[in-house]
């Protein structure tokens, strides 16, 4: 069975403001969703709460990897594989350090942190917090797919990278996408959001938020 | 209009009570004067702030761990807080009429004898509990982090209980149902100290039902007006400012 | 979420090792503990002078004294594991990534072994300085130990509460007070026993039930501080 995410009028306030107001779209194996709107339209007020990292007021989130019961946010938390600006690390380790601390904590072996440690070209010794924010993005893709996940979460993936760097990173998007991606041969899905609209592969649906 | 009977109900139990504490009770022998008539109201007060507290902690277990018709929903929420609002108002009136009670008995307003001191401590925490309250914005983060608080105090609680009157010199009389359970006090005044007690619990839990529904209300206004109570202060005249700024906006 | 336990114990592990990795290279809780709980003693050694353990010359004061020293520098400096993971922002890698209770374990050792070495820094300067004899050393050990877990394990879920709050330094000490005050007052009474060689009575169990009770809520209710 494939992966699918769904989601159903998704609405989340902040204080005073309705940031998200009945948000739906659903998302199958191999595609991928792009979120677009304004600064502030909530866009990374969705993705947060389709990681589990925020619960929405109303609305339901069903995602499902094997075909079984939908995932609960801590299940989800577990699972997705999240890219977003205020995804930080620890300054005082170096890279090499911070990837084999995530390795661990999900009982990972060091190989898949260090394979992409050197897909994205990252210098293993450095500390974090002497990274220019172009590698702190590749250390966020690093980081993001160290477990494989099914489902990736981007939210302004391309920023700050160089066009070396969005290169690997858009090549590694599509294998995410392609069959063969995850565990089980299935190909992965992808939530994308961006200010702008952004070229990517597969993508099968929009959804803007903005007005 | 089956609640507005229970109500009356409730205010005349309340007078009968206040009478019978001043005409029907005999004076006690140790006391001074009539100063034991306080009695009645101090002692239900006290035990007022425990039921508050308690009712707190229910409710904030609820919103944690309850089924899928309690967990996380914002009654449970609004249900805790009016219990630690009341839990602090009843705690400070058993505070005062303590104090008052001590001076006329023993000439100082207060000793640290270990009952003052565990009313002070759950005063403490009641305002801890809504000054974090205060200090956080979003409304689901607050309910769930005030509620967390509330269960650590409803766990620390009973170590009061066993810990501080061992330590401390008691100067508050034996309890009423002393350790063979023999009743140690006067029958009739046993009996206006009971319904005492009994209509200072009904008083909470009619005071709890209306304070809910109002913050229910209170929410309900600013969510109509597409804002929602900054911080915990919420309440009409935010709502007013609300609803006149957006009548404002909507005109340009 | 229910996971195997060497899964488990290797997550807490790699909590605490990353814990004290980062604090060795930065020094931070190390500094402002000793430093805090130094300058603590300073003024109350030069203001009290060396009492000894007379009763009736201030010899009562000693073991609140020595509790509150402790009290205060833990309060300086332990909250900071949480306060710092929301700070920098790493807190949401650690939410996507680690079990909440593994997590809550990692960082209580943590604290705890850092709260041990401060007591094992400060007992003995307290005790030279203020010219004491312990009557039963046994006893004061086991008070630092049991009293020192509960003050570790009521702070870290409290920093963990008011991580996500405003007005935090405040805050933690508004919140923890009312929490940890039987912890103190069985912690002194047993610390008074230890110097004077009284019975410890039935206070160390009571301590021990307290440190169960607390650690026991901070496992229930860390996932719920934790995570929405």
């Amino acid at each position: 069975m494939l992966p699918a995410l769904s989601f159903t009028e998704v609405r989340r306030r902040f204080g005073r403001l309705a940031v998200l107001g009945g948000v739906s779209a659903s998302v199958a194996a191999g595609e991928a969703l792009l979120v677009t709107g304004r600064n502030g339209a909530g866009k990374s007020t969705l993705l947060r709460c389709l990681a589990g990292l925020l619960a929405p007021d109303s609305g339901t989130i069903d995602y499902r990897e094997d075909g079984g019961p939908p995932l609960d946010a801590a299940g989800r938390r577990r699972r997705v594989g999240l890219v977003a600006p205020d995804v930080a690390f620890y300054g005082e380790l170096t890279v090499a350090e911070n990837l084999a601390f995530f390795a661990r904590l999900r009982g990972l072996g060091r190989e898949r942190g260090d394979e992409l440690r050197r897909r994205l070209e990252l210098p293993p010794d450095r500390p974090a917090a002497a990274l220019s924010s172009g590698m702190r993005q590749r250390l966020r893709w690093a980081w993001a797919l160290l477990h494989r996940p099914l489902l990736l979460l981007l939210d302004e993936p391309f920023q700050n990278l160089d066009a070396a760097g969005a290169a690997i990173a858009r090549g590694l998007l599509a294998e995410h996408l392609a069959p063969g991606a995850g565990p089980g041969e299935a190909p992965g899905l992808a939530v994308v959001a961006n200010p702008v609209p952004l070229e990517i592969p597969r993508v099968a649906a929009s959804l803007d938020l903005g007005a | 209009m089956k609640r507005t009977a229970a109500t009356w109900f409730l205010w005349l139990w309340i007078a009968a009570v206040i009478v019978g504490a001043f005409l029907y009770a005999p004076l006690a022998a140790k006391f001074i004067g009539q100063s034991s008539r306080i009695l009645f109201f101090h002692v239900p007060m006290a035990w007022a702030s425990f039921v508050a507290f308690l009712t707190a902690g229910v409710w904030s277990l609820l919103y944690l761990f309850g089924g899928k018709r309690q967990a996380r929903q914002p009654r449970c929420d609004r249900a805790a807080r009016a219990a630690i609002e009341l839990g602090l108002l009843f705690g400070v009136l058993a505070t005062i009429t303590g104090a008052i009670w001590a001076r006329i008995m023993w000439g100082s307003w207060w000793n640290w004898d270990p009952r003052q001191t565990s009313i002070v401590m759950a005063l403490v925490f009641n305002g801890a509990y809504l000054a974090l309250r205060d200090s956080v914005e979003d409304a689901e983060k607050r309910a769930r982090l005030a509620a967390a608080y509330a269960t650590l105090g409803l766990v620390v609680t009973p170590f009061f209980f066993f810990v501080v009157p061992r330590i401390t010199f008691s100067l508050h009389p034996e309890p009423v149902i002393n350790a063979s359970g023999q009743r140690d006090m006067e029958t009739r005044m046993f009996q206006v100290l009971l319904a005492s007690g009994a209509g200072f619990t009904a008083l909470f839990f009619w005071l709890h039902d209306l304070r809910t529904r109002l913050l229910a209300l209170a929410d309900r206004v600013l969510e109509a007006h597409g804002a929602s109570a900054p911080g915990d202060a919420g309440a009409a005249g935010a709502a007013v400012g609300a609803a006149a700024a957006s009548a404002r906006t909507s005109t340009q | 979420m229910w996971r195997p336990a060497s899964t488990w114990a290797r997550e807490a592990g790699a909590v605490f090792a990353k814990e004290w990795r980062s604090e060795l290279r930065t020094r931070y809780a190390l500094n402002t503990l000793a430093l805090f709980a130094i300058n603590t003693l300073v003024v109350v050694s030069a203001s009290l002078g060396p009492l000894g353990a007379a009763p009736g010359r201030g010899g009562e004061a000693l073991p609140v004294l020595l509790w509150l020293i402790l009290l205060f520098a833990a309060a300086a400096g332990l909250p900071r594991s949480f306060v710092h993971e929301e700070e920098t922002q790493t807190a949401t890698a650690l939410r996507l990534a680690a079990t909440p209770s593994a997590l809550f374990c990692g960082k209580l050792a943590y604290s705890l072994t850092l709260l041990g070495t401060l007591e094992a820094l400060v007992t003995p300067l307290y005790l030279t300085v203020m010219s004491l004899d312990v009557a039963r050393p046994g006893l004061l050990v086991a008070t630092l130990a049991a009293g020192g877990f509960g003050l570790a394990a009521g702070s870290t879920l409290v920093a963990a509460i008011i991580a996500q709050a405003h007005g935090k330094a405040t805050l933690f000490a508004v919140l923890s007070f009312p929490v940890l005050l039987p912890l103190l007052l069985l912690a002194v009474e047993l610390t008074r026993g230890a110097f004077s060689g009284g019975p410890p009575g039935v206070a160390l169990m009571q301590l021990l039930l307290y440190d169960g009770a607390v650690l026991t809520a901070g496992l229930m209710l860390f996932p719920s501080v934790w995570n929405p």
